[in-house]
C-alpha cells in the first residue's frame, strides 16, 4: 500500500502527522513520539528524496502555546475567552456553555439560514481536534501537575487515560471512509485507536513532565484521567439522527435511562456500515465540518487504585457496636469497632471526618451483638480504603495496630495489605464458617433428680436462689444429643427468625446445627454454668440458650433439664484462617544454598 | 494477653430480669370490653414488634378449670396466618376490636382475647393448642399468645394510649380498695 498516497490524502483532508500515521496503522509507540519527523520520513524514502509532506496545516508558534485563537478569527461569539491564558477547567466549561447557547439559534428555524458564528479555525487537525497536536499540551500537562501536588501521592508510577471528544469517532469515519475511496487497498480497519496514539505522544512528555514513570493502568495504581472536550461535540453528532434516524427514535422512545443520545456506542452503532454516499445524501456530510474551536483539556481527575488492609480485632466492650448504631439518624451508643479501628488510618492519610466517611469502608466476617465480646483470636476485618496517597509502611502498620488497642476496647495484633481477591474469602466467610461461643448461664428451675430443697447462699429473691447446677446437670449437658449417635452434629436446632430482628427480616424457620456442646459449673454460684459451643455459621446462640418464648426448638434447658437463661456471651474463635499468615520465614540456612 | 474470661462478667443476680422483660416494655389495658378483669398485657420490643399476652389480673387465672386454646375465630382460622418477605405480606390484618382466639372451659363456658391494636398478624403461639397450660403458667413467656408488627406509629400511639406498668399497679390497687 502506498503510504505515501495516504499522508498525502491525510493531509489534504486536514489531518495532523499524528493522525497521518494513524490512518497508516502504525502501533510503534516511537512512531508517535516525533510524528513530524516520521512522517516526513516516510514521504522522503518513498519518494526517493527528501522533501517536507504537503501540508495545509501549519504549526502554531510554540512560544505562545496557549493562544488558542488567531486574532483574525475574532468575532462576536465569546470565545475569544477561551483563548485567555492558564484558564481553569471551570471557567472553560463556562465557556463552553456560552459557545453552545450561543450555537443553539442554528437549529432554530426562526434563525433562517444557519449562521455559522465561528470561523474555521485553522491548524487544528480535523480528526482529533488538537488532541495529539503537541502545542495544545502544556495546558494539559499543568493541570494534571496541579492536581497531583494537590492530592500529594506517594508513587513513582502512573497510568494515563482519555477521555475524548466523541466527535472525533464520526470524524475519523469520514477520514477513513475518504481514504478507502482514493486508495481501493486502504484497509480503514487499520486505524490505530486516538487513546493508543495519544498515551504514546502525549502520555510519554506528560511523564517527564511530572517526572514519573508511565505504565499500563494493570501495572500502576495512579490513573490519571483526562477530560477532554470540544465545544460543538453534541451539536456536530446531530446529523447522525439524519444518517440513522431508526436507532436514535429507539434510544428515545426506551426513554430517560440512556441519560444522553450520543454516547460512544450509539454513535459507533450510527456509523456502522455509513458509506460516503450515505453522509453526503442523508447528513449533508461530503467531509468533515470545519474545526471552529479545539479540543480542550476541561478536567483531571486523579485516583490510586484502592487499598486494604486486612486484620483480626478482639472486642473486649459489652456496650460497643461493631459499626455506627443509629435509630432514626441518632446514635445510640458513643463509639463503634470500626470507628475505633478507622479513625487512626483516617489519621494517618490525613483524612477529614466527611472525607473518611466516603474512603474508608469496613468489612467483615459476620458481626458480633452490641453485648457480645469477640475474643481469642478475633475476628477478621478488612479496611477498603479509596485513592489512598500510598501504601502504608510495615512500621506504620504496626503502629496503627497500637493506636487501635489504645482504645482499651478493641484490639488488633497485625494489620497487613491484602488483595481483591481475599475479600471475597473474607465475605465467603461470613456464611460458611464455623464458631465457637462461651455463654455464661443461669439455671432458673429445679431439674427432676435435685433435691427437694436446695439452700443456696443467694438471697431469696435473686434469680436461680435456691436452685443449684449439679454434676448430673452438668452430665447430662455433656451428654446431650437429639441427632443420632455419629451424626456430625450433636443438636439440630429449628430457629424461627428472632423477634429482634423480625421487623426486617422474613419469617422462616431455620435448621441449624450445634456441632460440640460442653458445659462446666462456676465455682461459687451455684446456679450458674458456662457453656461451650461450635456451632455452624447462622445459628443464633442466644436464641438457643433462652429458647426465645419457644421459637427456638430445642433449647438449652431440654439438654439441662430444668429452665435456662443466658447472662452475658463471648465469641471464642471465629474459624476462618484470614488474612492468611505469610509461610515463616526459616531461621536455619539450606545447606544446599552454603 | 492477658486472660479474658466470661466468669468476669457474672452481673449482680438480685437485678436479674428476664426474656421479655430485657427487651420489650409491658404496657396493659383493663377491663376490655366493660368485661371486669378482662386484662390484656401487650409487650412492646424496640423494633416495634408486639407480643399479645394476658395480663396477670386476667379473670382467667382465679379459674381452676381445664380450658383449650381455639385460634379459629368465626371463618378465620389463625393457625394458617402465613407472612411472606420482610413486609411481612399476606398476614391477616387485625384492629382492637379483632378477637385472637377463644379460651373453652370444660364446662361450656369461655371468653375470647381481642387484639386491642392495629396491626399485622405475624405469627400464633401454635404451642398453646398442644400445650394450653402454658398460658397459666408463664402468661409472659413461652405463653404469649400471639405476635403482632404495626408501624411506628402505631406502635408509639398504642405504648402511650395503655398503661404503663406502674400505672397499671395503681388501678389493681384502687380496684382493691373499692371492692
Ligand atoms: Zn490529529
Amino acid at each position: 500500500m502506498n503510504q505515501k498516497a495516504i499522508i498525502k490524502r491525510c493531509k489534504e483532508l486536514g489531518c495532523c502527522d499524528a493522525c497521518c500515521i494513524r490512518y497508516l496503522g502504525i502501533k510503534t509507540p516511537s512512531a508517535y513520539e516525533n510524528a513530524q519527523e516520521y512522517v516526513l520520513k516516510i514521504s522522503a524514502d518513498k519518494a526517493g528524496q527528501p522533501q517536507k509532506p504537503e501540508t495545509n496545516i501549519e504549526p502554531e508558534p510554540v512560544t505562545e502555546p496557549t493562544d488558542n485563537f488567531p486574532q483574525d478569527v475574532k468575532t462576536e461569539a465569546p470565545e475569544g475567552a477561551t483563548g485567555t491564558t492558564e484558564a481553569t477547567s471551570c471557567e472553560q466549561s463556562t465557556c463552553s456553555e456560552l459557545l453552545v447557547a450561543d450555537n443553539s439559534c442554528e437549529t432554530d428555524d426562526s434563525c433562517g439560514e444557519p449562521q455559522p458564528k465561528r470561523k474555521k479555525l485553522e491548524g487544528v487537525c480535523v480528526t482529533c481536534l488538537g488532541v495529539l497536536q503537541e502545542e495544545n499540551w502544556p495546558q494539559c500537562w499543568n493541570m494534571v501537575q496541579e492536581m497531583l501536588e494537590k492530592k500529594r501521592y506517594e508513587c513513582a508510577t502512573f497510568a494515563c487515560a482519555l477521555s475524548a471528544p466523541i466527535a472525533t469517532i464520526l470524524r475519523e469515519r469520514i477520514v477513513a471512509l475518504h481514504l478507502r475511496d482514493a486508495c481501493a487497498a486502504y484497509d480503514d480497519a487499520s486505524l490505530t485507536p486516538l487513546k493508543e496514539a495519544w498515551k504514546w505522544s502525549f502520555g510519554a512528555r506528560l511523564a517527564a513532565h511530572v517526572r514519573l514513570s508511565l505504565d499500563s493502568g494493570a501495572v500502576s495504581p495512579l490513573l490519571v484521567t483526562l477530560h477532554i472536550e470540544y465545544p460543538d461535540d453534541m451539536q456536530e453528532l446531530e446529523v447522525l439522527k439524519a444518517l440513522s434516524p431508526g436507532l436514535f427514535s429507539a434510544r428515545r422512545a426506551a426513554g430517560r435511562r440512556f441519560g444522553v443520545e450520543f454516547t460512544r456506542r450509539s454513535v459507533e452503532q450510527a456509523l456502522a456500515g455509513a458509506t460516503l454516499d450515505a453522509l453526503r445524501t442523508r447528513a449533508q456530510l461530503s467531509e468533515a465540518p470545519p474545526v471552529r474551536a479545539r479540543a480542550q483539556c476541561v478536567s483531571v481527575v486523579c485516583t490510586h487504585a484502592p487499598l486494604y488492609l486486612g486484620g483480626r480485632y478482639v472486642k473486649l466492650s459489652r456496650a460497643l457496636p461493631q459499626t455506627p448504631w443509629l435509630v432514626n439518624g441518632v446514635r445510640m451508643m458513643h463509639s463503634s469497632v470500626q470507628e475505633i479501628i478507622c479513625q487512626p488510618i483516617a489519621a494517618l492519610y490525613q483524612m477529614g471526618v466527611e472525607d473518611a466517611e466516603h474512603r474508608l469502608k469496613f468489612m467483615s466476617a459476620g458481626r458480633e451483638d452490641v453485648d457480645v465480646r469477640c475474643l481469642g483470636d478475633g475476628r477478621p476485618f478488612a479496611i477498603e480504603i479509596t485513592d489512598p496517597t500510598r501504601q502504608p509502611s510495615e512500621a506504620e502498620l504496626s503502629e496503627l495496630c497500637e493506636q487501635i488497642s489504645a482504645s482499651g476496647h478493641v484490639r488488633v495484633r497485625r494489620l497487613t495489605p491484602v488483595s481483591r481477591d481475599d475479600l471475597a474469602e473474607l465475605k465467603k466467610g461470613e456464611e460458611t464458617k464455623c464458631k465457637t461461643y462461651e455463654l455464661l448461664c443461669i439455671k432458673l428451675s429445679r431439674s427432676a433428680d435435685d433435691e427437694p430443697a436446695t439452700n443456696g447462699s443467694a438471697s431469696e429473691h435473686a434469680a436461680g436462689a435456691g436452685v443449684a447446677v449439679t454434676a448430673r446437670d452438668i452430665a447430662r449437658v455433656n451428654a446431650y444429643r437429639n441427632t443420632p449417635a455419629g451424626d456430625a452434629a450433636r443438636v439440630l436446632l429449628q430457629q424461627r427468625t428472632p423477634v429482634r430482628v423480625l421487623h426486617r427480616r422474613p419469617l422462616l424457620t431455620r435448621a441449624r446445627r450445634i456441632l460440640e456442646l460442653s458445659a462446666r459449673p462456676v465455682p461459687g454460684h451455684p446456679a450458674l454454668l458456662v457453656v461451650r459451643v461450635r456451632t455452624e455459621a447462622g445459628t443464633y446462640v442466644k436464641e438457643w440458650a433462652h429458647g426465645e418464648l419457644g421459637r427456638t426448638r430445642p433449647r438449652l434447658g431440654d439438654a439441662l433439664g430444668a429452665r435456662a437463661d443466658i447472662l452475658a456471651l463471648d465469641v471464642a474463635a471465629v474459624e476462618l484462617d484470614w488474612p492468611r499468615r505469610p509461610p515463616p520465614t526459616t531461621t536455619h540456612c539450606d545447606p544446599l544454598l552454603l | 494477653m492477658e486472660e479474658i474470661s466470661i466468669l468476669d462478667s457474672i452481673p449482680d443476680l438480685n437485678n436479674f430480669k428476664t426474656f421479655t422483660d430485657r427487651y420489650f416494655s409491658k404496657r396493659y389495658i383493663t377491663d376490655v370490653d366493660g368485661i371486669k378483669n378482662n386484662d390484656i398485657m401487650i409487650m412492646f420490643h424496640s423494633n416495634r414488634i408486639a407480643l399479645l399476652s394476658l395480663a396477670p389480673s386476667h379473670f382467667f387465672f382465679s379459674k381452676n378449670e381445664e380450658y383449650k386454646v381455639n385460634y379459629t375465630v368465626g371463618k378465620v382460622d389463625r393457625l394458617k396466618n402465613s407472612v411472606r418477605g420482610k413486609s411481612k405480606r399476606g398476614g391477616q390484618q387485625l384492629g382492637p376490636k379483632s378477637v385472637i382466639c377463644k379460651i373453652e372451659f370444660e364446662d361450656g363456658t369461655g371468653f375470647e382475647i381481642p387484639c386491642c391494636m392495629k396491626g399485622t398478624l405475624v405469627e400464633v403461639n401454635e404451642e398453646l393448642v398442644n400445650q394450653p397450660k402454658l398460658l397459666k403458667e408463664m402468661p409472659d413467656a413461652d405463653g404469649y399468645i400471639a405476635i403482632i408488627l404495626s408501624s411506628i406509629a402505631i406502635s408509639e400511639a398504642t405504648k402511650s394510649e395503655l398503661l404503663t406498668h406502674e400505672e397499671y399497679l395503681k388501678v389493681l390497687d384502687s380496684c382493691e380498695i373499692k371492692n
